[in-house]
């Protein structure tokens, strides 16, 4: 990124590449909506090229990417009238969480595709950083801006969810 | 533990969605266009950037060096050639002297001859006048030992005569076109006949400084000595250098033969 800051268009090219799909299935499993994801998948890369002049390494440049990222699934959210605050408590329950009702009669993939989509907006970013971005506990909680503990919780309820999700099959 | 890799493992078995092709080209459009740089070649440029400059010196040095050398090389010859045209025209100027060159030599002279002065002398410098306007005739060996003794004699003079006379003595052999000094076999030359050239010439740049009004008192004084003849080819020789020149009435009734 500074080298792209420095004027080099290649070192750019070099980023987009090693990031792209897993910023993009980030995108899209949290919005669930391919043409929204593609709107916000840009934004992101748009930002990411107005503040190369801005940029400082404080921490790894897929932190930075990712909190970018969560910041306009924020923004993407509010103006649904949602907020992942909302939806950040374990004990949201509907018919269509429920991950083991609906994976019966799914294969073990979809079961966890649909846990994964009905999973809490909070929980699902964090694990969606955790697998799409690769991001330690403590990055998820740079990226989103909460605590560790948060961050923590988050990916250790998502994790028990899907994995119930799975077995229920 | 081992069921967060699990779930890891199966979440990594559904499809890998990625984003479309325009969408890739639209971004790096745009990060080409917010650097404004070209896209990256395929070569690393750094090996190009790397030889570019010393390469392009060395290539200005040897450039350098080969032009100075041919230079050099071409500096003798060119020598050669501007000694060879410097030559050449004192030659040409030698074989056939041009008319207005030898014209200004009249005026340097006229003014610079003693009055009285022998009309011997004047004839001596008639005819070195004459051989620089013609081509030059075989002279006889006693012209011949007078006009080459004469630049000899010229080169120790300046210490010995006058400032007006050395003027004209220098101006003279180059209007009539005298061999170069180096050409004079002086040392050769009988002590007689050297003498004599001396005389000669000192007489010659004694009429260099002659005047038209000493001219024609020196003519009237060779009437006066009954030298009609002698007076009538100084009169006539006066006329015809100085075919404008109004004689007053009284000098002309003292030069005219009666």
């Amino acid at each position: 990124m500074l080298a792209y800051g420095a004027g080099d268009a290649g070192a750019f090219e070099t980023l987009y590449a090693r990031h792209r799909g897993g910023l993009f299935r980030f995108v899209l499993r949290a919005v669930k909506d391919r043409g929204v994801a593609e709107e916000l998948f840009q934004e992101v890369w748009v930002r990411v090229i107005e503040a190369r002049g801005r940029y400082a390494p404080k921490a790894r440049f897929i932190t930075w990417l990712y909190t970018i990222a969560h910041n306009l699934l924020v923004d993407h959210w509010r103006k649904k009238g949602l907020s992942l605050v909302a939806l950040d408590g374990d004990d949201v329950s509907s018919e269509s969480a429920n991950p083991a009702r609906q994976a019966e009669s799914r294969e073990a993939l979809a079961r966890l595709v649909h846990a994964l989509e009905s999973l809490p907006a909070a929980q699902r970013e964090a694990f969606l950083l955790h697998e799409e971005g690769g991001l330690s506990v403590a990055e998820i909680a740079a990226a989103t801006g909460v605590g560790e503990e948060a961050a923590k919780s988050r990916l250790r309820y998502a994790m028990t969810k899907l994995k119930a999700a799975v077995d229920d099959g | 533990m081992a069921d967060d890799d699990d779930i890891s493992r199966r979440y990594r078995e559904l499809p890998r969605e990625e984003p479309p092709r325009h969408l890739d080209d639209a971004i790096l459009a745009a990060a080409r266009r917010a650097v404004h740089t070209r896209p990256a070649p395929l070569v690393v440029p750094s090996g190009r950037q790397r030889w570019y400059f010393p390469l392009a010196a060395a290539a200005i040095i040897v450039l350098a060096v080969a032009v100075t050398v041919h230079v050099e090389r071409e500096q003798p010859a060119e020598d050669m050639l501007s000694s060879n045209t410097a030559t050449a025209p004192a030659a040409a100027r030698e074989a056939v002297p041009p008319a207005p060159a030898a014209e200004p030599a009249a005026p340097a002279r006229a003014p610079s001859a003693p009055a009285g002065a022998p009309p011997s002398q004047r004839r001596f410098e008639m005819r070195d006048e004459a051989r620089a306007q013609k081509p030059p005739p075989a002279p006889s060996s006693d012209e011949r030992a007078r006009n080459e003794a004469a630049p000899a004699v010229l080169q120790k003079a300046p210490t010995e005569q006058s400032a007006g006379a050395v003027m004209g003595r220098v101006e003279a052999p180059k209007a009539v076109g005298a061999p170069p000094p180096q050409a004079a076999p002086a040392p050769e030359a009988k002590p007689a006949e050297r003498t004599k050239a001396a005389i000669a010439t000192t007489r010659l740049a004694a009429s260099a400084v002659q005047s038209p009004e000493q001219w024609l008192q020196g003519i009237a004084d060779l009437r006066k000595q009954a030298r009609h003849e002698e007076a009538d080819k100084e009169l006539a020789e006066f006329r015809k250098r100085y075919p404008d020149y109004k004689i007053p009435l009284a000098m002309r009734e003292r030069v005219e033969r009666r």
